[in-house]
């Protein structure tokens, strides 16, 4: 299956610590994403999103570095997708933050995994059709030529 | 093939539309389903606020949490019924941008899908599908094996 490289959103948004809810809000509205990377010296230190900033905003908090969630797993881009989804399914962590050479290089959260999986599903799907519509063809041309029929017309 | 209410949700989060724009924020944190659905005289569904509304249309235009939860809401809502067939819900879902409807039946709310359970239950149905149409495969090959040997190799000629 396919390695995490593939997959993973390269643009990732990173906010400082210092940086007040009110801008890690417009960063995510301006740039139309629902998460942020907090990093620093381009190690993620959390990933924050929407209902993290919601949250902050309603208990009065005023920067990022008082709402950040650590509940995220670094990964590298040879990762298989396969490890992600068991993390997914049985750790409930839905944040990977993807580091490469001690380098922040990209993020995948779980709309990109269910996204993917789709499409590779969906590649399947297409193989198993062209399959077996092979041996489908294969069969009734057979069942034909074995048929008193088509041996009339063979001879 | 299964339907709209399997699916759903039917706890779903509700406020007035008199409430604020802060009942919703605090409500959208305690339930954690990512929605709220605003109701008019209590019953019928008016309007979906969601976290994204909150995060662009308040927080970072530095908006009022006092302000009426009206006017960062979308609306009108599209709607489906309980008793819709999850291939028809599809394919309102896929008309439309957002990834929520409300369930109504009898102009009340019942319930809340999302694409994602939707789509979720479509692809695991259709693995039964594709199990049988593996089977259907198994036994084509089978039978080309047969009559390949057949007439191959133990030389059986018509």
């Amino acid at each position: 299956m396919a390695e995490v490289r593939k997959i993973m959103t390269e643009n990732v948004i990173v906010v400082s610590q210092s940086a007040s809810i009110k801008n890690a809000a417009k960063l995510m509205k301006s740039k139309s994403v629902s998460s942020l990377v907090v990093a620093e010296k381009n190690q993620p230190i959390a990933v924050i999103n929407e209902i993290d900033v919601i949250r902050g905003f309603v208990d009065k908090k005023k920067y990022v570095k008082d709402i950040l969630n650590k509940e995220f797993i670094v990964i590298s881009p040879s990762t298989k997708l396969h490890e992600v989804v068991k993390d997914l399914k049985e750790k409930k962590i839905k944040k990977f933050p993807v580091v490469e050479n001690q380098k922040l290089v990209g993020l995948i959260t779980e709309t990109d995994v269910i996204e993917a999986t789709r499409d590779f599903t969906r590649f399947q799907h297409i193989v198993q059709d062209v399959i077996l519509i092979v041996f489908g063809l294969a069969t009734a041309v057979t069942l034909f030529y074995l048929s008193p029929l088509g041996a009339a017309i063979f001879k | 093939m299964a339907k709209v209410k399997k699916v759903m949700l039917t706890n779903v989060p509700t406020l007035k539309k008199e409430a604020s724009i802060l009942d919703a924020a605090k409500l959208l944190v305690k339930d954690g389903s990512g929605c709220i659905v605003i109701l008019h005289n209590n019953r019928i569904p008016f309007g979906i606020v969601t976290e994204l509304d909150i995060v662009r249309k308040v927080i970072s235009e530095g908006k009022s949490l006092n302000d009426h939860v009206t006017d960062i809401m979308n609306y009108p809502v599209t709607h489906v019924t309980p008793n819709m067939d999850l291939d028809e819900a599809l394919k309102i879902i896929d008309t439309k941008s957002f990834r929520r409807f409300p369930v109504v039946e009898n102009d009340e709310l019942v319930g809340l899908v999302t694409q994602k359970d939707v789509v979720t239950v479509i692809s695991s149905n259709l693995k039964l599908h594709r199990t049988i149409q593996n089977a259907v495969l198994v036994l084509f090959i089978l039978f080309e094996l047969f009559v390949f040997i057949f007439y191959k190799y133990l030389g059986v000629r018509r």
